[in-house]
């Protein structure tokens, strides 16, 4: 079992609170109808299935409710950062400069 | 009989005599003993019957390694557990123990003709020998190898003990209560680190158990031991035993299985059998100790074999002698240690054989010194005796080679190819391992979690390097949580440290393909097995442990894994890291399906989420289903209804009369906020916009991908209020994904969502009679079609009690849903029953809800939909907004696949020959059509239609809405039905009962 | 009538030595969700400065407000009238939600020398991290509750009241092996 930190609650916790919620970063267009069936289907079905460094989302689904965004290695099951929902993707060289 | 335990040795209590039977004959132990020490102390070493050939086996080890001696262990009924090891387990008054894989017994086994077929099961045979024909596999090979094969027999009433689990936070987690593991906890248990330290034995001490001659610091090693664990204590270090750490999982995550009655006589109240800790532990140190590898060769697997320095703890710890008269056969001086103390309490030590060429001198004069005889680069080439050995076979090693065999009588042969690191916990971590080419073993490297691996199980040996290791290792981890620490001197004397060499299959005179030298004992996988694996073409470990089975038994390879490793290079003539070492995997030792279950078994299985009416229910003999994590009644049978009739009696009297129905656990949650009409937008399908407060309507919801996610009434309490429901199981979810959007997409919309399924009991009449009943118990809204037309709500009081009321149908009577506060729920419930007396009223449970809507033609999400009908497949086009910028799963619905001609429609079907269909049941348009015919949907719903006389059944029907009126075909097993395509509506289509007639005005 | 929670009174539900479980009288209960620039006004429309950091409880008269997350307060009010009033008059200026959930839980009492103990019997938290005088949202037995820790033992546990069943019988079920516990 996973320890995760809450970006909102600022704290590090078993995963079993906590409720995974697919890949991060997959933005919903402002106007869909305006998007091509390509466009569309990608944002539908197209995900990364990272080996590696994945940015992905969880809700702090027994705690403070809030979705956030992570990214963690798929190899090492380790958590690099967390980030609130709305955060850009953060540089990963410097995290990669924390980590060591 | 004559009894093996030796005056004044050993832990156990000789003073407390403890009687426990084995396959029905009873024998006398003492207190602190192990089936197998007592057993061994009565002269029995014949325990059980290998897997494969149910060859005759004894104990090899004194622990929990254990490949051979797995017994049953039984209490009382369901109290009964297959496959227990026999070292493991404490006796105690009154246990029965049986041993396995035997018949008619354990002392003559038919099976054991296994054993001459040898030939025939040699590695990968399953794969060979099985292949043709195939029919034969189910009928004849496996029936057969099932009853052959095989562990133990499962047991077969349902166990009446219970099992616990519990959550532990601490700062340091010490696995093994061994020298390096009391030594760690010592130096890590300063300034207010919080320190548990378990082991899975019975008491701690791990090797200073079998090793009472050593001093520590000029005290006898059992004083020290003693008065570590009094200082440890006061320090507040939580000492756990008969504790197995069983798997190490991401981020510093232990599961301990923590057996707590399986030692005692009587049961105490209350006291579950086992516990699963779940710990989360800020460092972990692992000091697990070394397990003591076996020498391959041949009839190394008979009983009175057994590993050295096993025989001396069973000598040290249950002062019991193994055998009176036996022989070594070792490649390291530990085995000679376990000699000279066998010898010093009374055994006539017939020899020491080892196959090296020089040993220690200071060894060999301690052997000389008792009179034992030495063969030094000699080999064991053959063991005799039927049920336990009674002599050996040794032969001299010249280049290599065995020479002429000399026969020495003994009852007990004690071998030791030296030891491996226990390094499975360490591996469970992805920690990676590097080759010691000395040792001839694998240690510990690198671990990606916060783990300090100590002692033996990092390759050290002796109890002083040990315990200065594991002081050094609890300094680093209380220094790692930012305390000071400092590590004690500690001065260890008569400890005799050795050192040996690593072998692979002993030298022999005989012919290989012969040769019956075990590697894993209770897989009875030989060197040969392992050998011929690689010249038929397996190079990996892997593929050599899959082939053979080498490794994979209960005891994960804790004794083959290294010595199947070095012969596979051999074989391959390369070198063991290039050979790889297989994985291991939790658990550690085998652990109960209790200890995984704890406490959710039985009615705590799941939680079970009841309404405040479901008491009602309860007490007037409703028959309940599941529904998520609900339960709700399904239909109230009177005396002699079955389901059918109540059913059926139920939907005629609501249809008559009056229903009363338990809606409570649809999902409801309150939209609020300024932009709340706008959320309420983009979610669901339908327009909102105009709805005025006090009206309510019928909301869908679908994914982005524009297939039916959800559906329910919506009411507009007020302009930035919305009430909105959810279908029972899809609550949760709504709520889930309607916090995914607002949350992540549209994060500047000013609205706010609250679960308030709980908050109301929710209950739904029906029937012509409904607003007549009801009119009388409101106040705030007068019941007519005017005043409170069909799909309005409102808030008011029903009976005296705040509620919200909505004028809402799903039986197509008229109806009502009223909202109360939820405690208020059952006393609403009554008095509506009450008032319904006069009015011929029915209690409905969700069988009837499920027919009333289908003759109505109303969906259940789930049901009728499957994650893969849009709202044009349903029929419900009307549902979906045309003029919205967007909502989700709008531009989902312009998908190419989903405007595509040959979609499947939702239809009604009326069978011609008046059968009921079978849900689920698949549909074809030409039944002459060859096998296999070309599906065009299937039946989603089908029910007995009292109203309409008749079976009604919904399904998806490929262009279904373009086919009124044609026949489809369901073929069955024995027939095929056919029936015409109709309207999903089949009953009142104008809809001319929801209304309210004038007449009734009150 | 069938015995469950949602039919007994206020007071001991079950207790041995080491643990006693309750059930609090029912007290009205408010979800608040607002932005954070509007906590000023509804403080002073609460009564209580409404705390920021989850987690964090406080308490005056017979007001409590709990943090549940960043916009999101449970308030528990002997005046919940008073304040929805208060609340209301601010909406058009004040964006918030406020909604009555006085009837969607059952709140236990858990206190006693082994409260804490108990609680590791399906808490997977470190008790640790729920300080005196704070309340969290959390996981018990796989179902969500809000916990308060009012003193080193003493807890209060909100359930949904249709869990309250199955969690009684968990924690009724600990108290006794607790019980049962050599020291």
């Amino acid at each position: 079992m996973l320890l995760i930190n809450c970006p909102y609650c600022e704290e590090t916790l078993p995963e079993a609170e906590f409720v995974y919620a697919g890949e991060a970063h997959v933005l919903r267009a402002e106007t869909p109808s305006e998007l091509s069936d390509q466009d569309w289907a990608e944002f539908l079905f197209i995900r990364q299935n990272v080996k590696g460094v994945h940015f992905e989302r969880w809700r702090h689904f027994h705690g403070c409710a809030r979705f956030f965004n992570a990214a963690r290695d798929t190899v090492s099951d380790k958590f690099l950062i967390t980030y609130k929902a709305g955060e850009p993707r953060p540089n990963l060289t410097e995290l990669a400069g924390d980590a060591t | 009989m004559t009894t093996y335990r030796v005056a004044g040795k050993g832990r156990v209590d000789t003073g407390q005599p403890v009687t426990f039977t084995f396959d029905g004959k009873r024998f006398e132990g003492c207190a602190g003993d192990t089936v197998a020490s007592a057993l061994l102390a009565n002269g029995v070493h014949l325990m059980g019957r290998s897997f494969k050939y149910h060859r005759p086996r004894g104990p090899v080890t004194a622990g929990s390694e254990e490949p051979n001696a797995l017994i049953g262990t039984r209490r009382g009924a369901g109290q009964f557990e297959p496959n227990t090891r026999a070292t493991v387990q404490e006796i105690w008054d009154g246990l029965e123990t049986t041993s396995q894989n035997k018949f008619p017994n354990l002392k003559f086994d038919i099976g054991a003709i296994n054993d001459f077929a040898y030939m025939l099961f040699s590695a990968g045979f399953y794969y060979k020998t099985f292949m043709w024909p195939k029919n034969f596999w189910h009928k004849v090979y496996e029936p057969f190898i099932r009853k052959a094969a095989g562990l133990g027999v499962s047991p077969t009433e349902e166990d009446p003990d219970t099992y616990a689990s519990r959550n532990l936070h601490c700062d340091v987690l010490i696995v093994g209560a061994g020298p390096t593991g009391l030594a760690a906890a010592r130096a890590a248990a300063v300034g207010g680190v919080n320190v548990v330290l378990i082991d899975e034995n019975v008491e701690c001490g791990g090797t200073l158990l079998s090793k009472p001659n050593a001093e520590i610091n000029g005290m006898p090693s059992w004083d020290w031991l003693a008065a570590e664990l009094v200082s440890l204590r006061s320090l507040g270090v939580k000492i756990m035993t008969r504790t197995t750490a069983i798997g190490y999982y991401h981020q510093n995550m232990i599961g301990m299985v923590e057996k707590l009655t399986d030692h005692l006589s009587d049961l105490p109240k209350d006291t579950p059998r086992e516990r699963m800790w779940h710990v989360r532990a800020k460092q972990v140190i692992l000091a697990q100790g070394a397990l003591e590898k076996p020498l391959v060769f041949h009839g190394n697997d008979r009983p009175g074999v057994m590993l050295a320095g096993s025989a001396q703890t069973y000598l040290n710890r249950y002062g019991v002698l193994v055998g009176k008269r036996p022989v070594i056969i070792t490649s390291h001086d530990s085995a000679w240690d376990a000699a000279f103390d066998l010898a010093d309490a009374g055994a006539d030590v017939r020899a020491i054989v080892d196959t090296r060429e020089t040993v220690d001198e200071e060894l060999q004069s301690q052997a000389r010194m008792r009179g034992i005889g030495m063969k030094l680069s000699h080999t064991v080439t053959a063991t005799s005796g039927r049920l336990r050995v009674s002599s050996i076979r040794v032969n001299p090693i010249d280049d290599g080679k065995a020479g002429d065999g000399l026969i020495i009588p003994c009852d007990a042969l004690l071998m030791s190819g030296g030891w491996t690191p226990s390094l499975h916990l360490f591996s469970h971590t992805k920690g990676s391992l590097t080759w010691n080419e000395d040792q001839t073993t694998f240690l510990p490297k690198d671990t990606p979690e916060d783990c300090t691996i100590a002692g033996a199980s990092r390759g050290l040996w002796g109890i002083e390097n040990v315990l200065i290791d594991g002081a050094s290792a609890g300094v680093k981890v209380a220094m790692a949580l930012g305390k000071e620490s400092q590590t004690r001197q500690h001065k260890v004397t008569h400890d005799r440290i050795g050192s040996g060499v690593s072998q692979i299959e002993l030298p022999t005179d005989k012919s290989s393909g012969k040769a019956k030298a075990f590697v894993d004992f209770q897989n009875d996988v030989t060197a040969k097995d392992l050998r011929l694996a690689v010249r038929e073409g397996m190079r990996s470990i892997e593929h050599v442990k899959r082939y053979t089975t080498n490794g994979m038994a209960t005891d994960q390879g804790k004794m083959s894994n290294i010595n199947g490793l070095n012969i596979a290079a051999d074989a391959l003539n390369k070198p063991q890291p290039q050979v790889g070492l297989t994985t291991f995997r939790p658990p550690y030792t085998p652990t109960t399906f209790g200890a995984f279950a704890g406490y959710h078994r039985g009615d705590h299985f799941e939680i079970t989420r009841k309404t405040q009416i479901d008491s009602w229910a309860q007490e007037n003999g409703a028959v309940f289903e599941p529904v998520g994590q609900w339960r709700r009644a399904r239909y109230f049978p009177k005396r002699g209804e079955d389901m059918d009739t109540a059913v059926g009696r139920e939907c005629r009297t609501t249809r008559a009369h009056v229903g009363i129905f338990d809606a409570s656990t649809l999902g409801k949650i309150e939209v609020v906020g300024p932009d709340a009409v706008e959320f309420m937008n983009r979610m669901y399908t339908n327009p909102w916009t105009k709805l005025a407060a006090g009206r309510c309507r019928y909301g869908l919801l679908l994914g982005d991908d524009g297939f039916i996610r959800d559906d329910g009434v919506i009411g507009r309490m007020s302009q930035d209020c919305f009430h909105v429901t959810t279908t029972t199981g899809g609550a949760a979810r709504v709520m889930n994904m309607m916090e995914d959007y607002l949350q992540t997409e549209w994060p500047d919309l000013d609205v706010w969502l609250t679960s308030t399924t709980e908050n109301w009991s929710t209950i739904a009449l029906n029937g012509p009679k409904a607003a007549k009943l009801l009119a009388p118990l409101v106040d705030g809204v007068e019941l007519t079609e005017d005043a409170f037309p069909h799909m309005s709500c409102a808030e008011c009081t029903v009976a005296g009690m705040p509620a919200r009321l909505f004028r809402v149908s799903f039986t197509g009577e008229i109806g009502f849903e009223i909202n109360v506060p939820a405690p208020m729920g059952r006393k609403l419930w009554e008095t509506l029953w009450q008032a319904g007396q006069e009015h011929g009223i029915t209690a409905y449970g969700t069988e009837t809800m499920h027919v009333l809507r289908a003759e109505k033609g109303y969906i259940i999400v789930g049901q009728d939909t499957d994650g893969t009908v849009t709202p044009y497949d349903a029929g419900m086009g009307w549902a979906v907004a045309k003029t919205k910028k967007d909502f989700v799963g709008m531009r989902g619905l312009m998908r190419p696949d989903l405007v595509a001609s040959n979609r499947r429609h939702l239809v009604g079907l009326l069978t011609e020959d008046g059968t009921k269909l079978e849900e689920g049941a698949q549909i074809v348009f030409d039944p002459h059509q060859a096998i296999p015919m070309t599906m065009v949907g299937h039946v989603t719903s089908s029910y007995h239609s009292d109203a309409m006389g008749r079976p009604i059944a919904l399904a998806l029907v490929e262009c279904g809405q373009n086919r009124m009126g044609e026949t489809v075909y369901i073929p069955m097993p024995d027939r095929t039905i056919a029936a015409k395509i109709t309207s999903t509506v089949f009953f009142d289509p104008s809809n001319s009962r929801v209304k309210i007639p004038s007449g009734e005005m009150l | 009538m069938t015995h469950t929670i949602a039919t007994s009174p206020a007071g001991l539900l079950f207790g041995t030595q080491g643990v006693q479980i309750s059930r609090m009288p029912p007290k009205a209960r408010l979800s608040l969700r607002s932005r954070n620039a509007n906590l000023m006004a509804l403080s002073k429309a609460i009564g209580i400065p409404v705390p920021t950091k989850i987690g964090a409880c406080d308490t005056k008269g017979g007001t409590e407000i709990l943090c549940l997350g960043p916009d999101e307060w449970l308030v528990l009010s002997d005046v919940s009238d008073h304040i929805a009033e208060a609340c209301e008059k601010l909406y058009a200026s004040v964006p918030h939600s406020l909604v009555d959930i006085s009837h969607r839980e059952v709140t236990f009492n858990i206190s006693g020398p082994q409260a804490t103990e108990l609680l590791t019997l399906g808490w997977p938290r470190d008790p640790a991290s729920l300080r005196v005088g704070e309340g969290r949202r959390t996981v018990f037995d796989s179902a969500t509750v809000v916990l308060w820790r009012d003193a080193e033992n003493a807890y209060r546990m909100d359930v949904w009241n249709s869990f309250a069943d199955h969690l009684f019988q968990f924690l009724q079920h600990g108290c006794r092996e607790l019980a049962a516990q050599a020291y």
